[in-house]
């Protein structure tokens, strides 16, 4: 017996999307809301769509791809949830929105049901007082893209009861994911270090240290990664690593989670990365700053 | 471009741009030195290895034999290439045998004042227009370089440890270094197999320069309790793609080199992302050096503790 039997998951949009499948995969039903019924039918051709995909490069059976999709059900009725005995929200990443997401979902669950929050950016704690009871709300912070990361943070709020802690370990473990127990602290774990070491590669391209290729070339060559930290920043959206780290600066005032000048100007210029065509490693020579 | 270096007497580094290198030499016979002989000879070179006494010239010139033998077991190169590869290989310990030599790669100890005087020993005996490179990394190759009366052919360049296996090689650039050595150095370094990345002699260039406020990070967040050894670990190697995590990589560095590097670069920068944490202090306080001592932020239970 798994650890939870129905799972809502609210908001299909990349990241809710992509844990409605990583659940639906394996064997857990899945409610997944959106806000309308169009968007509903996106996330899930979306997910559909992301199975084709493993099909076709053989990760993934077609048996396996329809019976994933038999276990999700999509509504745009939050009082659909009714059954869930454990709701991931994975809304837009914004306070106000997801305070207001959470207390509707508290009104709609039974009171036992595990109320878990995706937010990579903001705390928890802050979160679970929006909710009655809030001892069964904690957090559990997917990587994106979610089907293929084998990491998931379940992040303890000050409120949350152990026990919801523990479960949500195993949960976790059920989906076939390594779960890390981390404090609800700014950035968790792993943006908690990431952050830092991308706002000061930043920092030191923009000081001239060397060439946007080079430094990726440098750090992938030298130590393994897989991807050096200006593409990586590309891929990731530079507003969306600009939003987080001011969160986390705000937070901290530590001046490592301050977002460098050059990243402000890039965001400003519309500069964001892979999803604008404009990045580090991107736009050719006529991105200024990006081509030194 | 930066106009060409000249010296009176001597002409341009440029002049002997188009003269191919036919002989190399490194001084140091340590596990660096010996590391880039292996890559100078296995790329066709007759590489001299110098160091103070023979003793220590024909143990670095057995440890590159050992390792080019050791390739040759694993098939990475086939007889006759570990044959030619070792037959380029020789050793002296006296500098005068190095006259013809057009590049000079320097290992020797991460020390200013020796690498200093090591430049300055050369400067006599090769050819001016031969290229100094020189291995450190931590120390500023400007500095380093102001031993040569021709600083504008000195280069750093940084290779990865081991030197045979690891691809990269990080060339620093002197604000005196010329545009003609930087050129002659990476056309080198590529004919040697290598890939370079040019970078401004700055602390720590590139590599260092990010990963020791990566580890100190990494290592201050275990002291806040934010997660565990291996659940850090865990975390940066799935969510981040890292081929390991930081404790399981410092395990191997070794905290004392860690401690060594970091200092170096936190004494340049006075930046405190580059100051050791406490916890790595008490960890070599306690012996705890990582895999080579048995235990470090893992156990590796392979060593007899005190009293076992």
């Amino acid at each position: 017996m798994g650890a939870f039997r129905t799972v809502a998951v609210l908001g299909l949009g990349l990241m809710g999307r992509g844990i409605a499948q990583v659940v639906a995969q394996a064997g857990v039903r899945v409610i997944a809301v959106e806000t309308d019924q169009d968007r509903v039918d996106t996330g899930l051709a979306a997910v559909a769509a992301f199975l084709d995909e493993g099909v076709r490069r053989g990760k993934v059976t077609a048996e396996q791809r329809a019976r994933t999709m038999e276990k999700i059900t999509g509504t745009a009725v939050l009082a659909d949830i009714a059954e869930a005995d454990l709701v991931i929200e994975a809304v837009v990443e914004n306070r106000d929105a997801k305070r207001e997401v959470l207390a509707a979902v508290a009104a709609a669950v039974g009171p036992k049901a595990v109320i878990a929050s995706n937010t990579s950016a903001l705390s928890v704690t802050d979160l679970a007082e929006a909710v009655p009871a809030p001892e069964r709300v904690a957090g559990l912070h997917f990587f994106n893209p979610a089907p293929l990361m084998p990491v998931v943070e379940v992040v303890a709020a000050l409120q949350t009861a152990r026990p919801v802690v523990e479960t949500l370990v195993e949960f976790v473990g059920e989906i076939g994911k390594t779960p890390v127990e981390v404090k609800d602290r700014p950035g968790f774990l792993v943006n908690r270090l990431l952050m830092p070491y991308l706002n000061d590669v930043v920092a030191e391209f923009d000081a001239d240290l060397a060439s946007a290729e080079d430094i990726d070339l440098a750090l992938k060559l030298g130590l393994g990664y897989r991807m050096g930290p200006l593409e990586l920043l590309d891929l990731i959206g530079l507003d969306t690593h600009h939003h987080a780290t001011t969160s986390a600066y705000e937070a901290t005032l530590d001046p490592q989670f301050a977002p460098p000048p050059l990243l402000t100007q890039m965001v400003a210029a519309g500069f964001h990365g892979r999803k604008t065509g404009r990045g580090f490693r991107l736009g050719g020579t006529d991105t200024q700053e990006a081509s030194r | 471009m930066t106009p060409a270096a000249t010296s009176p007497e001597t002409g341009t580094v440029e002049e002997a741009a188009s003269g191919a290198v036919k002989r190399v030499a490194v001084i140091g016979a340590g596990t660096m030195g010996s590391g880039i002989a292996v890559v100078a000879a296995r790329a066709g070179w007759p590489t001299t290895i110098y160091d103070l006494d023979e003793t220590r010239v024909k143990n670095g010139i057995e440890t590159a034999r050992g390792f080019l033998a050791k390739s040759g077991k694993l098939g990475k190169l086939s007889a006759s290439q570990v044959e030619a590869a070792s037959a380029n290989l020789t050793g002296t310990s006296r500098l005068a045998d190095l006259a013809d030599v057009d590049v000079v790669i320097e290992a020797v100890f991460e020390d200013l004042a020796v690498k200093k005087e090591v430049l300055a020993g050369l400067d006599g005996v090769i050819a001016p227009t031969a290229l100094i490179h020189t291995n450190t990394s931590t120390l500023p190759v400007t500095a380093i370089a102001a031993g040569s009366v021709h600083p504008e052919r000195v280069v750093g360049t940084h290779y990865c440890n081991p030197a045979p296996m690891m691809d990269l090689v990080e060339v620093a650039v002197s604000p005196r270094t010329s545009t003609a050595a930087i050129e002659r150095t990476r056309d080198f370094l590529r004919r040697a197999g290598k890939t370079t990345v040019l970078t401004k002699d700055r602390p720590g260039f590139i590599v260092n320069r990010f990963l020791i406020p990566w580890e100190n990070n990494c290592i201050r967040a275990l002291e806040a309790g934010l997660g565990t050894v291996e659940s850090i670990d865990a975390a940066v190697t799935g969510a981040l793609g890292h081929p390991m995590g930081p404790f399981k990589l410092l395990d191997i560095v070794g905290l004392d080199i860690h401690h060594q590097v970091a200092s170096r670069l936190y004494e340049q920068l006075r930046d405190p992302r580059f100051a050791p944490p406490p916890l790595v202090d008490r960890m070599i306080a306690a012996g705890d050096l990582g895999r080579k001592t048995g235990r470090g932020f893992y156990d590796y239970g392979d060593t007899k503790l005190f009293g076992s």
